[in-house]
């Protein structure tokens, strides 16, 4: 949905065998940000079944999708998480039982999705960003990894992740901004861009030496991406 | 301005201040300031530092417009601390808070602010700032966070939940714009669910010194409040009478003609019409 990137959006739906797949989104890092609600439905609801959950707004019920989040969540083929603060998210999904109901859903086999904070926290954790001293945060733990996103956003992103990484955090992987993970269960099966030099690194720390793979990645904007058609249902990290 | 910061020594708690109300303030009555400029008043000087947290809503831009909207031409320094986007601030949240004089929490999702608030770290600031003499202002799931509890819609029904636990007691808000909520806080509270407590109309706001409630006031005249209390099992209620704001205790409408004032007091009419049915959050 961000300026640019809608070629990893369309990416995510070449998933889906569904005609018309249904995609809910969770603006939740945002703090339900109308602007970013706005930007999900003018992007996806004329070739999707388009919804979002709105935590915020849970007492204006009886109208709403917040009546009966599991059942509703559970029932659609992809799960869009938007950006924002990480950390003020998984609070407020932890307070709803939201944690519980991903990890269902992605045990269903329903394809997750997002960017930034919605990348961050599908793993076992990550960096912080944009705020003080970058910190470890405890993500949802479906991908046993580490994540730092906006790899290549400010300089000093790249060395705090090796420094983290050198410092006991779980190996990982890194993507700049316009790359994105595509993961099938716990397994890293493609990285893909749509932007030139954007990419996506394995870091890890070996002997007491951080080393930084950086991975192969399909560019989006070529023909052949176009064709390529993937597997259905995957957790995809951007 | 003080110079108080996270250095500061603790006060007795005598001198702790946390006002609590039921609904108002610059959310829910833009054009009545008396609650807000009492606020202001809580502060033990002449131009405080009152900062905004607009957790509860999800840091809307709504809110943030309209805590300026109010506090930015009157004798105060205002600022607010949006949790959701802390790529613009670059000082510790521990500073930020503890330099405050007061600290204002907006309406909004009870449950979310104390999810948001634990994840940050924010609980442990804000009792940190009361204990030193920093004064907690609120209004609805802003006002019910300080007590042992509370009644929320965060999920959709009223249901009764915990509060950071500042003060001892219960607190329901929106008592008369809301009056779904009564009957579970009532319920929760002969069956020992929740301690006794205060339900506190729109307008209506509780000023706590220490533990102690020392005084109600209100913005509108005909609400109230009430204690509520289970004692041998019967429910025990007592109606308490606010002070009406404005009215020369405070406020500048001693020299205002009688017209003006009759035009205020329409407005105030109407606002609480109109607002009791837009507002059905907390």
């Amino acid at each position: 949905m961000d300026k640019g990137n809608s070629p990893l959006d369309d990416y995510v739906l070449s998933l889906v065998e569904h005609r018309r797949p249904r995609v809910c989104f969770l603006p939740t890092a945002s703090g339900d940000a109308d602007h970013y609600v706005v930007r999900f439905y003018r992007r996806f609801s004329t070739s999707c079944q388009a919804s979002h959950i709105s935590l915020f707004r849970r007492d204006q019920g009886g109208q709403g999708v917040e009546d009966d989040l599991e059942a509703h969540l559970l029932a659609q083929h992809v799960i869009y998480v938007g950006g924002g603060n990480v950390v003020s998210m998984l609070g407020v999904w932890r307070a709803h039982g939201l944690d519980k109901v991903l990890q269902a859903a992605w045990h269903k086999g329903i394809l997750l999705c997002g960017p930034s904070a919605g990348s961050l926290c599908w793993f076992r954790e990550s960096l912080s960003a944009f705020h003080g001293a970058p910190r470890r945060v405890q993500g949802l733990g479906l991908l046993p990894y580490s994540n730092c996103v906006h790899y290549d956003a400010e300089p000093e992103r790249r060395a705090e992740y090796h420094r983290f990484i050198g410092d006991g955090m779980s190996p990982g992987f890194a993507a700049d901004d316009g790359a994105a993970m595509h993961f099938c269960g716990t397994e890293l099966k493609r990285v893909v861009s749509c932007e030139e030099r954007a990419g996506a690194y394995r870091v890890c720390a070996v002997g007491g030496e951080v080393i930084e793979e950086r991975l192969e990645a399909l560019d989006l904007r070529t023909d052949a991406a176009q064709a390529l058609a993937g597997r259905p249902r995957e957790p995809i990290a951007a | 301005m003080s110079g108080r910061g996270p250095s500061s020594p603790r006060v007795p708690r005598a001198q702790r201040v946390i006002f609590a109300m039921g609904g108002g303030g610059f959310t829910m009555e833009p054009l009545n300031p008396l609650l807000d400029d009492f606020v202001l008043s809580l502060a033990p000087c002449a131009r405080p530092r009152i900062l905004f947290l607009p957790t509860a809503s999800g840091d809307t831009a709504a809110q943030i417009s309209a805590f300026y909207a109010r506090y930015s031409d009157r004798a105060c320094v205002p600022e607010h601390l949006s949790l959701f986007h802390l790529r613009d601030v670059n000082r510790p949240l521990a500073e930020i808070v503890l330099g405050q004089d007061i600290v204002y929490t907006g309406g909004g999702s009870m449950r979310n602010l104390l999810a948001i608030w634990r994840a940050h770290g924010l609980d442990q600031i804000l009792t940190s700032a009361w204990e030193r003499g920093v004064v907690l202002a609120g209004l609805s799931a802003g006002a019910m966070c300080w007590f042992e509890g509370g009644v929320t819609r965060s999920s959709g029904p009223a249901t009764h939940m915990c509060g950071l636990g500042l003060l001892a007691g219960s607190l329901t808000v929106h008592a008369d714009g809301e009056p779904d909520r009564l009957p579970v806080w009532l319920s929760a509270i002969s069956n020992g669910t929740l301690p006794g407590g205060w339900a506190v109309d729109d307008g209506v706001g509780l000023c706590f010194r220490g533990g102690h409630l020392q005084r109600v006031v209100s913005s509108r005249p005909g609400a109230s409040a009430q204690r509520v209390d289970a004692v041998a099992g019967e429910l025990v209620r007592d109606r308490l009478e606010p002070e009406l704001l404005g009215s020369g205790v405070l406020g500048g409408d001693v020299n205002v003609d009688d017209d003006v004032r009759e035009l205020r007091e329409v407005i105030r009419l109407r606002e609480r019409f109109t607002q009791t049915r837009r507002y059905r959050r907390s």
